[in-house]
C-alpha cells in the first residue's frame, strides 16, 4: 500500500509536480535493506586483508554469538550485575544496540535451555524511550533478515534504572535467526520501526 | 626509535595544517579523493553513505543475503584498492561507485553460477527484462543513496509512510508528534529528495 500523496504534500503545493514524481521513486524503490550485524561495522583497511576473514555460513551464527558473548561480559559487568534472575545459565547471549530510533538504548537478551519446546529468554533493557499511551514494543524473532514471530511485547517507563522482562520463543529456531526489538502501535499487527538490533 | 622519512630535502614545503576529518558536508568526490589517499576516516563516512545502496543492489542481483553480503565486502575493498583511479573531472562519484559495485557484484553472480538463480524467492517482477531489472536497480540505488542525505527526523517519518504503511496521523500517534509537525517533516523530506536527485532521476 503506497501512502496517499495527497494527505503528504496537499492539493496547493506549487512544486507537487515535482514532488509527486519523488513519490513514485520512493514507491518504485521499496525500502533500503536492513543491514546485517556484519555490514553495521565499518570494514578494517589494515594492511591487505579486509574486513573479516570471511567465515563459511554454518559457522557464522556460532562465531557472532561468541562475539556477543564478549560484549555481553563486558555489559553485564556494568549494566546487569546482579540481575540475572534465574538460576540456571543463558545457552546464548545476544547483545543489542538502538538505531536511530533510539539512539541511547542497550540490551541483552539471554535464552536459556529449551524446556518443552520452549526457549525462556530474558530481556534487559536500558535507555528506551518511554512511548505515547497505548504504544508498545515487541520483540521478534528474525528470519532471513525479516521481523518473522513475535517473542513478547512490553513497555518502559523512561526511568534510568535497567528494565528486566521475561519472554518466550515456542519455536525451532533455524541457522541466522536473531532478534530485534520494534516499536508497535496498538491495532497493527506488522513489525514496526526497529528499535534495537543486534550489535 | 628514530623513523626513516622520504621527505624531499630540498624543496621548501609550506607548513600544512593536518588534513581536516571529512564531515557530513564533504562531497562523495572529495571523499572519493581523500580514499584513494588512504584516508580511512573518508572511507568510513563513504562507506555509511552507500552501504544500504550497495546492499540493496546486491540483494536485488544475488538474491541471497549471505552472497549479498559477501558481494558487499568485496565492493568495498574494489573501492578502497582503485578510488586513486578515480578523477573528479571524468563524472560524479556517484556513478563511479555504482559502476564499481555492478561489475564487483556481476563478477560474483559469474562465479556462483547457475545454482544461485531460483534458490530464494524472487525479489524482482518477473515481468521485468533485463534492462527493466538494471533500471530499477539503478533507480532504487540513487533514492537509497539520496535518504541519506535526509537529516535522521525527516528521513524516519518518511520510511514510516512510505515503508511502515502507516497514516499521517498514525505516524504522528506513534512518533507522539502533532500532525502538523509529522506532514511538514515529511513535505520537507520530500522536497530534500527531489533536491538531491535532481539531474538524475528528476
Amino acid at each position: 500500500m503506497s501512502p496517499d500523496f495527497d494527505e503528504i504534500v496537499g492539493t496547493d503545493d506549487g512544486e507537487r509536480e515535482r514532488l509527486r514524481r519523488v513519490h513514485e521513486l520512493l514507491v518504485t524503490a521499496g525500502p533500503p535493506p536492513e543491514l546485517t550485524p556484519r555490514l553495521e561495522r565499518t570494514p578494517s583497511t589494515q594492511g591487505s586483508v579486509f574486513w573479516l576473514p570471511r567465515v563459511p555460513a554454518k559457522h557464522r551464527t556460532t562465531l557472532l554469538f561468541a562475539a556477543a558473548l564478549v560484549v555481553l561480559a563486558a555489559f553485564f559487568g556494568g549494566y546487569g550485575a546482579g540481575k540475572i534472575h534465574r538460576s540456571t545459565s543463558p545457552e546464548s547471549l545476544l547483545s543489542l544496540r538502538g538505531t536511530a530510533t533510539a539512539p541511547h538504548a542497550v540490551a541483552s537478551l539471554q535464552i536459556f535451555a529449551k524446556q518443552a519446546g520452549n526457549w525462556p529468554m530474558t530481556l534487559t533493557v536500558a535507555d528506551l524511550p518511554k512511548l505515547p499511551s497505548h504504544a508498545y514494543y515487541e520483540v521478534f524473532l528474525v528470519r532471513n533478515g525479516k521481523p518473522y514471530l513475535s517473542c513478547g511485547e512490553f513497555t518502559v517507563d523512561g526511568g534510568s534504572a535497567p528494565l528486566t522482562v521475561q519472554l518466550n520463543a515456542p519455536y525451532v529456531f533455524q541457522h541466522g535467526d536473531t532478534w530485534v526489538v520494534t516499536k508497535q502501535l496498538p491495532g497493527t499487527e506488522k513489525p514496526g520501526p526497529t528499535v534495537l538490533k543486534p550489535v | 626509535m628514530e623513523l626513516a622519512l622520504d621527505v624531499p630535502r630540498l624543496r621548501a614545503v609550506p607548513t600544512r595544517a593536518a588534513t581536516p576529518a571529512p564531515t557530513g558536508e564533504t562531497s562523495d568526490a572529495e571523499l572519493l579523493v581523500r580514499v584513494g589517499k588512504r584516508d580511512r576516516a573518508a572511507f568510513e563516512l563513504l562507506y555509511r553513505r552507500y552501504v544500504h545502496s550497495v546492499f540493496g543492489l546486491a540483494l536485488r542481483r544475488l538474491r541471497d543475503r549471505g552472497h549479498a553480503e559477501d558481494a558487499v565486502q568485496e565492493v568495498f575493498a574494489a573501492v578502497w584498492r582503485s578510488a586513486g583511479s578515480y578523477r573528479p573531472e571524468r563524472g560524479p562519484a556517484g556513478g563511479w561507485l555504482y559502476t564499481v559495485a555492478r561489475n564487483a557484484i556481476v563478477d560474483r553472480l559469474r562465479r556462483s553460477g547457475p545454482a544461485t538463480e531460483g534458490e530464494l524467492p524472487e525479489l524482482v517482477s518477473p515481468e521485468s527484462g533485463p534492462d527493466r531489472q538494471a533500471e530499477e536497480s539503478h533507480t532504487a540505488w540513487q533514492i537509497h543513496r539520496a535518504l541519506e542525505e535526509l537529516p535522521p527526523r525527516e528521513r524516519e517519518v518518511i520510511e514510516l509512510a512510505y515503508w511502515g504503511e502507516m497514516s499521517q496521523s498514525e505516524v504522528a500517534t506513534f512518533l507522539g508528534l502533532p500532525l502538523g509537525t509529522v506532514k511538514t517533516r515529511t513535505r520537507s523530506g520530500l522536497a530534500r529528495l527531489a533536491d538531491v536527485l535532481e539531474g538524475e532521476l528528476l
